[in-house]
């Protein structure tokens, strides 16, 4: 196996060609595109356009075949058992909703819980809020440890509680915290809990095996995993699935429509109303393809050297507040300049050209625990090199400088 | 402290920055010194007490939270103005805004051009930049008082 070539990898995002003055270190909030994957939607609008699932004509057909290969590719990567499992959505907040939505009335109802933790981002927390508020249902929340960790010992005595439904995120947006899924997902599983896990910054660390996991969905997003914005993905075992009241309703979507009844079409049509983002799916599949061309270690371990050189570099500058621990570390580092309001810090970034995103990341929850209004967050991806590191500690110190003069 | 001593030292720093710190700005050799001076200005301010920042002053839509009191003197017809941030570039920005319009009558607030003037002092930039930085809204609030 060739070694990894940080530069190598980085040409294929001409992103970085129009813009070299800047280090990028946003990619928690967004990820840049590899042109393999521009080139895969200017292709499908150029030579395929076409609807899906409608036409009689062959170009609709193939663009149905386009679209379900899309399917078969998502499938394959996260090794789902079949394409049926695979729902496209428009990202992952739209596939919490779904879930959400979708549990309501059927599944879940007055007295039942739902459980989940003190670092979701919101996605995870109000459109669970906004439906239990009104059909009685109860929210409990998994607190931290003094570290900023998961408290496994109190989410086991939540778990006596029989909660309904577990849904945690696989990594924290804020944080960059690994949660030890396994571990929560199996003792969800033995409490006879649904298990939902927001995949939105766990499936770009490492491929995520869905037969393996075992939860009931795994939600994502295309454009944290180098795909487009506006599509991603709603994972759920088919007969979870097929419980889910859908959340959209309109063409495709159904098998008998009149005015007294309708009745739904299988799966996964039944959760994709209206017409899909056909260029969205494509732009995701060759996302995936082209990053099957590397060796998922090998971008591990490049991020880990980031991070180590990171945390090294951070460790001597005076007045660093740092809220992630460097372990179980994704490649996301929340911090703070003691004293100082995060947006001052983020604004000082960015006059010195360094993408950071500064507040409370859609996690206010996680804020109000940790007694901060804030923090500046800086988030690593395998086409980001150290010599990004290093701009990024530099123009911390010029900023700590600033601050404190 | 009270209202009117609030809007006595608010005014009498925002006479400063006007007569001192504005050309300081525009002056600035490079970045560093210039976000050194925007961040002094807020320091000339006087602090709000909490019990004052009341939910309804907030300004929405900033990412560090802002406070805008406003007091208009209907024998003069005069409005006069008391802010405060928890960030110190943003704070340092609204003070630049409010040490154009504080004691405007109704009239000229209302034909006041926000964007205009900071284009002049070169610093349009934050006024479009990103709706986050509460500057816009900041802008959006001053006018909605005459
Ligand atoms: C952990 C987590 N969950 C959910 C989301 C929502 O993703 P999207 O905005 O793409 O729907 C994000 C994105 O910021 C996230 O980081």
């Amino acid at each position: 196996m060739p070694v990894f070539d940080v530069q190598q990898f980085r040409q294929q995002f001409s992103f970085f060609q129009h813009n070299p003055g800047w280090v990028y270190l946003d990619n928690a909030a967004t990820m840049h595109k590899p042109d393999a994957v521009v080139s895969a939607i200017s292709q499908f609008y150029q030579q395929h356009n076409s609807n899906v699932h409608r036409g009689a004509h062959q170009l609709s057909q193939q663009a149905t075949r386009l679209f379900e290969q899309a399917r078969t590719t998502v499938c394959r990567y996260i090794n789902a058992k079949s394409s049926e499992e695979v729902i496209f959505t428009s990202g992952a907040t739209a596939a919490l909703n779904q879930i959400a939505f979708g549990l309501m009335h059927t599944v879940l109802g007055a007295g039942d819980r739902v459980l989940l933790t003190q670092l979701e981002h919101h996605a995870n927390i109000v459109p669970w809020q906004l439906h239990c508020q009104r059909y009685g249902v109860i929210i409990d929340v998994v607190p931290l440890t003094a570290d900023n960790q998961l408290d496994m010992t109190a989410y086991q005595q939540l778990l006596e509680r029989k909660p309904k439904v577990v849904s945690f995120s696989h990594i924290s947006n804020v944080l960059g915290h690994i949660q030890p899924i396994d571990a929560m997902l199996a003792l969800a599983k033995k409490a006879g809990a649904i298990t939902v896990v927001d995949g939105a910054q766990g499936v770009v660390y490492k491929q995520p095996d869905m037969q393996q996991l075992d939860c009931d969905f795994y939600v994502f997003s295309g454009h944290k995993l180098y795909g487009p914005t506006g599509i991603g993905i709603l994972y759920g075992k088919k007969d979870w699935l097929e419980k889910l009241t859908p959340i959209f309703a309109g063409g495709e979507m159904i098998e008998q429509v009149s005015f007294v009844n309708t009745t739904f079409n299988k799966l996964p049509f039944k959760l994709e109303a209206g017409t899909p983002n056909i260029a969205g799916a494509l732009g995701l599949a060759a996302a995936i393809d082209w990053l099957q061309l590397y060796n998922t270690e090998q971008l591990i371990q490049h991020k880990l050297l980031l991070l180590k050189e990171f945390y090294n570099g951070l460790s001597v500058i005076k007045g660093i507040d740092i809220l992630s621990l460097p372990v179980h570390n994704a490649g996301i580092v929340a911090l703070n300049v003691s004293n100082e309001h995060p947006a001052d810090v983020a604004e000082l970034l960015n006059q010195q050209n360094i993408a950071v995103r500064s507040g409370q990341h859609c996690a206010m929850p996680l804020f109000s625990y940790l007694a901060r209004p804030g923090a500046v967050r800086c988030s690593f991806a395998a086409y980001n090199s150290l010599d990004d590191v290093n701009r990024c500690l530099l123009a911390l110190e010029q900023a700590v400088e600033i601050l404190t003069a | 402290m009270k209202l009117e001593q609030l809007l006595a030292e608010t005014r009498s720093a925002l006479v400063q920055i006007n007569e001192q710190d504005l050309s300081k700005i525009t002056q600035a050799k490079d970045w560093q010194s210039k976000y050194r001076v925007l961040m002094q200005l807020g320091k000339k301010l006087p602090p709000v007490p909490e019990k004052m920042k009341q939910p309804e002053l907030l300004v929405k839509g900033c990412e560090s939270r802002a406070w805008l009191l406003h007091y208009h003197n209907k024998t003069d017809d005069k409005h006069y103005f008391v802010l405060d941030s928890e960030a110190r570039i943003v704070k340092g920005l609204m003070a630049i805004m409010l040490c154009l319009v504080n004691g405007m009558s109704s009239a000229e607030l209302a034909k006041f051009d926000l964007n205009h003037k900071f284009d002049q002092l070169n610093l349009k930039p934050y006024l479009s930049q990103s709706r986050g930085s509460g500057l816009t809204a900041m802008a959006e609030k001053i006018k909605a008082c005459c």
